[in-house]
């Protein structure tokens, strides 16, 4: 009795708290909430011993900059906490939250749970009270128009960003008989104007030729095309704008034509049979946003190939310029040092270092001139897998013209869980598109009301 | 001794301090040792309990905090939503198909670990070994398995010329690749426990059975499964508290899936679905309230086991008060 209660009793306890993965368990739980203010009481002395704490997740690449820090400022010492997904992140962040404790003094914040994070951005330091309107021209505009709430406070600085663009398989679309490097590829699916009718349409010219399927699943394309709407599931104005919503739906029906005629390979995103769809020929193109490079190249080595898969990185996207991801530095409000805690994102979201952590975890920078830096644009262990693809340069120019879209509260429960049900339904040849969008409906009266 | 035999000679002399603190001592000590657990209870277990209810009355979001006093209304919302329903259905059918098949599997490996096997030890540690291993681990190994385009278990199909099986995307399939890794893990454990109890029962039972001609399978049926019934008991009832609040598994076995609990929640259980209200919906007040509502149910299934357990036991003395009076006549 007692050893079963006991289970089940952690079991709602731990798996909340480490839903995801093994290894979040010892990293995502520990709490670094004992910023030691021992000298805090003393007043605002000009040198004050400070610690800061950070919670950042994933690989950002800011493990070498944190020594840096303090070796130029000998007063502050920096208590890192880095959980291992933004997954688990966001666990961690809401409950914290939730508690009222336990928020460190810099959190990075995922672009994906920012319309949580902008439902209490007024617990969030408005940095402009830090000298954020000083530094703002740093980024790429839409970065900080997305870090900016409804009341014009700027909340978070930009680290890295997710512009994305086309890889593709080149040695599969050589068998096709089509344009197997990158140039031609990105003139295939029509350049500058490339729209998502001319992606599958070629696309059903790859399947004819081969029989495969062109793209590995319809979640991430779909994510793409709501994020380029001028407005998504919701208007600018905060009110829901999902069923009179022509072009969503206009959208939805293209899609699910193309997963009709089979153009998706109905994989398990995220999972991809453990890597092994990336080098058997199961899909030819891929959505990637700066940070699934190296998703990718982690995918295809674990499912056994390496550089002469044949994959390679695309200068076109479909629909025009679109981003997904990236992440800000914010100071929670009760952080007890907001000051340096805001003279610390500030500084690891400068150029230089932005331009390092690019090296050390290939994040792309949303800073102009990192982007621009030879370290960034150079070739590099990422670059060499993708067939010598100059990465750097090509999210650069996908970075452009991206344009920040409204998230209303509850854009992520919609996207994953209205959507992600109708969009396997599609994959799966469950449903066509009227009856998969018409479940959606259904869906969107149950969970979001 | 000298001191007190000198004072209880004096009984009206008022008593000293030491005397009152012994006696205080003698009193109220036992409440402080057994305080710790009611402490800690209270802290752990009634305070969230009560408080649980509190945030169930509100119409709480998770991050903006307590909005406004909603009465009943979280409870019968979730009483009439498809998708509560849904996963009460889900935690019943793996339950089920968990329960039943494990329970059984674990009384037949507990009769052969009863007979006189050579090791005896390594074969009793070998079944407690899937007990060992964390359920995450469990979870993360037979989703592999389990995997659609990839798994072993499909690509074995495969080979011998059947059809794939959704194993994450149906429901039966799902529930039965969910309710194997419950098994897999707590059969050994059961088997051990009922096991115990197989052993506690007389020999001398068994000898003179065979004297009267009763083959191994009577002598199972009419003696071992009567005399371990009330463990049988305690290990449904363990079980049901344990498959009611399923978490674990149906999480993991698609870590990836955009909804927990499978695209079409095939397998959400309700601890599933009420982690995914209150932690992506934000709807923590619902949640609170589904919380509530899946206590009493374990609840009430536990009264209705505590039910049949004492009928059961109270039938079974009586059969052994008629077999002991036969004996004597």
């Amino acid at each position: 009795m007692k050893i079963r209660r006991t289970r089940t009793a952690a079991t709602i306890a731990a798996a909340a708290a480490c839903a995801l993965v093994l290894s979040s368990c010892s990293s995502g739980a520990t709490p670094s909430d004992t910023p030691t203010g021992d000298t805090a009481t003393t007043g605002a002395a000009p040198m004050e011993d400070v610690t800061l704490t950070v919670t950042t997740f994933g690989t950002m690449g800011l493990d070498e900059l944190y020594k840096q820090y303090e070796t130029d400022n000998p007063n502050i010492t920096i208590n890192a906490t880095n959980i291992d997904t933004g997954g688990n992140a966001l666990i961690d962040w809401q409950t914290k939250q939730a508690a009222g404790a336990g928020l460190p003094d810099v959190q990075a914040v995922e672009e994906g749970w920012l319309s949580k994070v902008m439902q209490v951005s007024d617990s969030f330091t408005d940095l402009r009270d830090h000298g954020a309107n000083d530094i703002k021209d740093r980024w790429v505009p839409w970065k900080v128009d997305q870090a900016t709430d409804a009341d014009s406070r700027i909340i978070g600085y930009g680290t890295d960003i997710g512009p994305q663009g086309i890889c593709f398989n080149g040695t599969l679309l050589k068998e096709a008989g089509l344009a197997e490097d990158r140039e031609g590829f990105a003139a295939l699916l029509g350049g500058e104007n490339a729209t998502w009718e001319k992606f599958f349409e070629v696309g059903r010219q790859y399947k004819e030729k081969t029989g495969k399927a062109w793209y590995d699943q319809s979640g991430f394309l779909w994510n793409s095309m709501v994020n380029q709407l001028p407005e998504g599931y919701y208007k600018a104005d905060g009110t829901l704008n999902v069923k009179d919503n022509q072009a969503l739906k206009d959208n939805w029906l293209l899609l699910a034509d193309a997963a009709k005629d089979g153009l998706s390979s109905n994989q398990s995103q995220w999972d991809w049979g453990g890597g092994k769809a990336f080098v058997d020929g199961s899909f030819a193109t891929f959505v990637c946003p700066a940070w699934m490079l190296g998703i990718v190249k982690g995918q295809v080595e674990a499912g056994g190939g390496d550089a002469t898969s044949g994959w390679d990185f695309a200068d076109v996207y479909p629909g025009g310029a679109a981003n997904w991801g990236g992440t800000f530095l914010t100071v929670p409000t009760t952080s007890k040092h907001p000051e340096e805690a805001a003279k610390l994102a500030a500084w690891l979201s400068d150029t230089p270092q932005e331009v390092a952590a690019f090296q050390a975890a290939g994040t792309f920078p949303s800073v102009l001139d990192a982007q621009s830096d030879p370290g960034v644009t150079g070739a590099n262990e990422l670059s060499k897998f993708f067939n010598d693809s100059p990465l750097g340069e090509i999210l650069g120019k996908r970075a452009q013209g991206v344009e920040a879209q409204y998230k209303g509260v509850d854009d992520s429960v919609i996207q994953e869980q209205v959507f992600g049900p109708s969009i396997q339904e599609l994959d799966s040849g469950k449903a066509d598109g009227p009856t998969s969008w018409d479940n959606a409906m259904k869906l969107l009266d149950t969970v979001v009301s | 001794m000298h001191v007190s035999t000198v004072e209880r000679s004096r009984p009206r002399q008022p008593l000293t301090r030491r005397q009152r603190l012994s006696r205080a001592d003698v009193r109220y000590s036992p409440y402080l040792y057994v305080a710790p657990f009611f402490v800690l209870f209270a802290l752990v277990g009634l305070f969230p309990l009560l408080y649980t209810f509190v945030v169930s009355l509100n119409d709480w979001n998770l991050l903006t905090g307590p909005g406004e006093w909603v009465g009943l209304a979280n409870f019968q919302r979730e009483l009439t939503d498809p998708l509560f329903w849904n996963s009460i259905f889900n935690t019943f059918s793996i339950f089920l198909l968990s329960s039943i098949p494990q329970l059984i599997a674990a009384v037949a490996i507990a009769a052969v670990l009863d007979t006189n096997l050579r090791a005896k030890s390594f074969w009793r540690l070998s079944i407690i070994v899937p007990y060992v291993v964390t359920p995450v681990a469990v979870a993360l190994i037979f989703s592999n398995v389990f995997g659609e385009k990839y798994g072993l278990v499909n690509n074995a199909l495969q080979y011998f010329g059947a059809d794939p099986i959704m194993w994450k995307t149906e429901t039966l399939p799902s529930h039965l690749a969910i309710a194997s890794m419950v098994n897999w893990r707590w059969t050994g454990y059961n088997a051990l426990i009922l096991l115990a109890a197989m052993q506690a029962v007389p020999r001398d039972l068994y000898e003179s059975a065979a004297i009267d001609g009763a083959g191994a399978v009577r002598r199972f049926r009419s003696i071992t499964i009567p005399s371990i019934r009330p463990t049988m008991i305690f290990v449904i009832i363990t079980a049901t508290i344990g498959g009611l609040q399923i978490f674990t598994e149906p999480k993991l076995f698609n870590a990836s899936s955009s909804v927990p609990g499978g695209p079409q929640r095939q397998y959400q259980t309700t601890v599933l679905y009420l982690w995914d209200l209150a932690f992506n919906r934000q709807q923590f007040g619902r949640a609170a309230a589904v919380a509530w509502i899946l206590f009493l149910l374990i609840v009430a299934i536990g009264l209705i086991n505590f039910q049949i357990s004492r009928t059961i036991s109270t039938s079974a003395t009586k059969k052994s008060r008629q077999t002991k009076r036969k004996a004597v006549a």
